[in-house]
């Protein structure tokens, strides 16, 4: 792990995040809506981990609160535990399978909807349930959609580490 | 503990792993706290970032800083929507055709009904500065004269909770909290946070916006609201009051100068579906369908007074 991966993933998220808030969030089908930002961020823990997992959904959710003039921190704060989460999973029980993009980004999809839903909820802000829930099978069909491209892309631009990497993480056995 | 030059197998993987003498790694509990440290931080900041922003959601310190960062952003927004306009021209054009057939059959009823209208209204403007005159009436702030339109585009589009949108014009070019937007259809919403160079605009589909506005049909005010199944409602008005199918709402504007509303008269809002009494409910309900649509929010113009 790298400046220049760090760079990569920033430059990434930025870009996805930008994506999100100018036509990803116009693009609704029955109710759903793509989510590339989560997409992006679930690709980007996978392959480099919490620590990046983390930052990166703290910096893609300042990104899209700023863009839309929204509640600072809000989407940060859903984005760091979801990245952060994803990164764990990564660096464990998920590392080189080749179902865990899709696992995480369905997963992921449903507890950042919940996420926002319950912090907008405790905030006192509008948190329609209905439509959400409604829009949920949808979304995650889109965003499964989006996690072939976009998780080669991701991994085309950030080299998977050596299983090396990952050991200081593992219990050593004998 | 296991020696550092000594085989290490990998629980999870089952592979093994030769690790050199040299090779510097952090230990497991120290990478781990670190980890948790950084996690930790970044939610902290994130609390302490929303307990600001809710604190002084249109002004101070943060805020300012947002919209610097608001303006930054703006060039890479635009850019994306240019980028995305010839496909979501692509996409329209071709529902487009798919509607054709039967919006024409529908568009000849209109233009029936309109022209009808048209003389209708030739007769009663020809009354109308006869009759001014003998009520010695006062004219409040009516559109367009009163206002000026701030033409710009919609570069951010409302998620799954925020009925919200943002455009690229803010205060530098006069446009307030509270200034009104329409579309070409009609009204949208209302600007809800302003930088100098983008603004927040909350639509009318939020669930907490309501707008003033009457039935110029049959004189009827009411608050037009989203409904609890996402229709739009004109509430409050009275269960003996007179109100049809068709009839098209506007906003009512200010009636009395001290509490001055924030849409000016006129501004077409949409046509009523139906309306229907009900025996437990104290009002009459009225659905509305809007003029503007919520879904195709591209061009806007924020409404800004002269004065």
């Amino acid at each position: 792990m790298s400046g220049v991966d760090g760079l990569k993933a920033a430059a990434l998220l930025f870009v996805a995040a930008i994506f999100q808030v100018s036509i990803f969030s116009q693009a609704r089908v029955l109710g759903g809506e793509p989510q590339i930002l989560l997409v992006t961020l679930v690709a980007v823990a996978l392959l480099r981990g919490s620590m990046f997992g983390a930052i990166g959904g703290f910096f893609g959710g300042l990104v899209v609160d700023t863009a839309t003039l929204s509640k600072l921190g809000l989407t940060s704060l859903v984005l760091t535990l979801a990245g952060y989460w994803i990164g764990r999973y990564g660096e464990t029980t998920g590392r080189d399978r080749a179902h865990a993009p899709f696992l995480s980004v369905g997963v992921t999809t449903v507890l950042y909807a919940f996420g926002v839903l319950i912090v907008r909820f405790v905030l006192g802000e509008p948190a329609p349930a209905g439509p959400m829930v409604r829009g949920l099978v949808p979304s995650i069909v889109l965003n499964l959609i989006l996690t072939a491209p976009v998780y080669w892309l991701v991994r085309r631009l950030l080299r998977p580490l050596d299983h090396g990497d990952y050991a200081t993480e593992v219990q050593l056995l004998g | 503990m296991a020696s550092r030059d000594r085989t290490a197998r990998v629980a999870v993987l089952g592979t093994s792993v030769q690790r050199s003498r040299n090779e510097r790694r952090p230990s497991r509990g120290r990478t781990a706290n670190v980890r948790r440290v950084v996690l930790l931080g970044l939610v902290l900041l994130a609390l302490v970032l929303l307990t600001v922003s809710f604190r002084s959601p249109t002004s101070g310190a943060l805020h300012d800083a947002q919209g610097y960062g608001a303006s930054a952003l703006r060039p890479f927004q635009v850019a994306a929507e240019r980028v995305a306009r010839p496909f979501r021209d692509a996409y329209d054009y071709v529902s487009g055709l798919t509607g054709a057939k039967a919006e024409n059959k529908k568009l000849h009823r209109e233009v029936r009904q309109l022209r009808a209208q048209y003389v209708a209204n030739l007769a009663a403007a020809s009354q109308l500065a006869e009759f001014k005159a003998l009520l010695h009436f006062e004219e409040l702030k009516t559109f367009p004269k009163s206002f000026r339109p701030v033409n710009t585009t919609v570069i951010s589009f409302p998620g799954t909770f925020a009925q919200q949108v943002t455009i690229a014009a803010g205060s530098s070019s006069g446009l307030r909290i509270n200034t009104p937007v329409v579309t070409a259809d009609g009204l949208i919403g209302r600007v809800t946070n302003v930088t100098p160079r983008t603004a927040q605009v909350t639509l009318l589909s939020d669930p907490q916006s309501s707008v003033p506005a009457v039935d110029i049909t049959h004189h009827v005010s009411g608050l037009i609201r989203r409904g609890p199944r996402g229709t739009f409602d004109l509430d409050r008005v009275a269960k003996e009051a007179i109100v049809k199918k068709g009839d098209v709402i506007v906003t009512r504007g200010t009636v009395d100068r001290k509490l001055p509303d924030y849409y000016p008269y006129g501004i077409p809002i949409g046509t009523v579906l139906s309306a229907s009494p009900s025996d437990i409910a104290t009002f009459l309900t009225v659905q509305v369908t809007p003029y503007a649509r919520f879904d195709q929010l591209d061009a806007v113009a924020a409404l800004v007074p002269k004065k």
